[in-house]
């Protein structure tokens, strides 16, 4: 049988030392310090559960918490590569081209073969999109797809018809700007869901700069024919739609014809143009 | 519910005062009495067993309660019920037993004073009284290094393990004198001395640092008798370490 040393009295309990070395507390059952006993009842001071449970909330919570960090960054990486707007570029190679909100290229893709082949081996990955436009552009010169007098023919396709607005009158300007030296060609915008809206604009190398001062009066440039025009329906009746096509050596003279000035005159109210 | 909140508040000075917890117990004698008393369906006096492990059980409730568990006296009673029927059950083992206090048939004298007594009573009251004086001795030495043993037994390993690697460790001690002599003198623990000799993890040694402390000084000059008690214990475990 174990024998234990008294060591300490206390009012509740006594500590004792075992053979082994162990303190222990045990009941008191009238010891006095020094008596050596047996049989002792040792005290057992209850396990405290709750404090467990409660840093186990705290532990939950923390990882809802974590959790929601991480949805929340994902989601927001997650919009920063969804497409915001598609741009289908045909020149014969047809291509889309996806951008997010920011107009940064996030999708590149064949349409037809020779647009599979045009876009082989070509990185997009956070370019601009009139970098991507630009360099995909060469690339048609390149390989020969692009050349003197081809139609480009842009299709835009957005949810936002302030993008297709803005797209519609930045791009052309944008292309204008980067092959007026290279390549005489033809623009064609449309927007995918309204076949209506389609606006085409001719081009040549001479005459990229007709918005700034073959029309002299800076006023009719600003407001009607850069902004309001294109995104207007009734701008597809014009006369521009049917030459402009055909004839590539197309010029300025057909906007001092006095009919067409007439009809500027109708749309836009200014009198003092034809003066 | 004013005087339970004030029950809580003594309650919870308990739990990290001694005094305190024993002021609180003395207070409730006559509660855990009458708890008892109900629990042995008779009157439980100081004398008994019982009325121990019913003051025990207090101090356990003491140091277990936590406030948002419901109200303490409760709590105390239920843990009181507990332990003496614990403690009863333990006793029916010897039930078979002849009570040394019964009394033999037709006479006064009972069992206990019919057996031969070997003992030798003087020899064992001058024993009794030494190591109490060696025990109060360490104690006082303890005092200076401000430690109780009270502390002690809250300090002390309980695994096996962990017991004897702590013994290790004091064995490790005992074979080098002079780092006994320096714990004297610096009245501080050579604890990286003890870590590096006896290849015991730090975290062990410093998590029983008071244990260590005592069970050193024991080892000191005197407290023979304490040693003899122990020396099992430490003899056997120092064999098998080496």
């Amino acid at each position: 049988m174990k024998k234990y040393i008294v060591m300490e009295c206390h009012l509740s309990y006594a500590v004792v030392l075992d053979e082994d070395g162990r303190f222990l507390k045990v009941a008191n059952r009238n010891y006095k310090v020094g008596q050596t006993v047996t049989n002792v009842v040792e005290m057992q001071i209850p396990q405290s559960v709750p404090k467990e449970k409660k840093s186990r909330k705290w532990l939950y919570t923390l990882a809802a918490m974590a959790a929601c960090v991480i949805i929340v960054v994902t989601l927001v990486f997650q919009m920063g590569q969804m497409t915001y707007a598609s741009i289908y570029m045909s020149i014969n190679p047809e291509v889309r081209i996806d951008v997010n909100r920011k107009d940064i290229v996030v999708g590149l893709n064949g349409i037809n073969i020779d647009g599979n082949d045009l876009i082989k081996g070509y990185d997009y990955k956070r370019k601009n999109l009139d970098l991507v436009m630009d360099e995909l552009i060469d690339l048609a010169i390149e390989k020969g797809y692009l050349y003197e007098g081809c139609k480009i023919s842009l299709v835009l396709d957005a949810e936002s018809n302030e993008w297709i607005v803005t797209k519609s009158n930045d791009l052309p300007i944008h292309l204008n700007k980067y092959l007026s030296e290279k390549l005489t060609f033809t623009i064609e915008i449309s927007v995918k869901k309204a076949t209506n809206d389609q606006i085409i604009i001719p081009i040549n190398p001479n005459d990229s700069d007709y918005d700034d001062s073959d029309y002299g009066d800076s006023d009719y440039e600003d407001s009607d024919y850069d902004d309001s025009d294109y995104s207007n329906p009734s701008y597809d009746d014009s006369d521009y739609d049917s030459p402009s096509n055909d004839n590539p050596s197309y010029d300025d003279s057909d906007y001092d014809d006095p009919d067409d000035d007439s009809d500027y005159e109708s749309d836009s109210g200014m009198t003092d143009y034809g003066s | 519910m004013q005087k339970e909140h004030q029950i809580i508040m003594s309650v919870y000075q308990a739990k990290e005062d001694l005094q305190k917890a024993d002021d609180l117990i003395r207070d409730y004698i006559p509660f855990i009495k009458s708890e008892a008393s109900k629990c042995i369906s008779r009157f439980c006096s100081e004398q008994d067993d019982e009325f121990s492990i019913a003051m025990i059980a207090f101090h356990e409730a003491i140091l277990g309660y936590e406030h948002d568990r419901g109200a303490f006296l409760p709590y105390a009673a239920m843990l009181i019920r507990n332990r003496i029927i614990d403690f009863q059950r333990k006793e029916t083992r010897h039930q078979g037993n002849v009570s040394l206090n019964e009394e033999i048939k037709d006479s006064d004298q009972t069992l206990l004073d019919q057996i031969a007594d070997k003992r030798n009573y003087i020899q064992e009251s001058t024993n009794l009284e030494a190591t109490k004086q060696e025990i109060e001795e360490l104690s006082a030495v303890m005092a200076d290094f401000g430690v109780t043993f009270s502390d002690v037994a809250d300090n002390s390993p309980k695994q096996e393990r962990t017991l004897e690697a702590c013994a290790v460790a004091i064995n490790y001690a005992i074979e080098n004198k002079h780092l006994l002599d320096t714990l004297l003198k610096t009245k501080k623990l050579p604890l990286a001395q003890l870590v590096k000799g006896s290849g015991i993890e730090r975290k062990t040694l410093e998590r029983h640092r008071k244990y260590i402390l005592v069970m050193l000084l024991i080892q000191t000059n005197g407290y023979e008798i304490i040693r003899g008690h122990l020396r099992h214990a430490l003899k056997t475990k120092g064999g098998t370490s080496v």
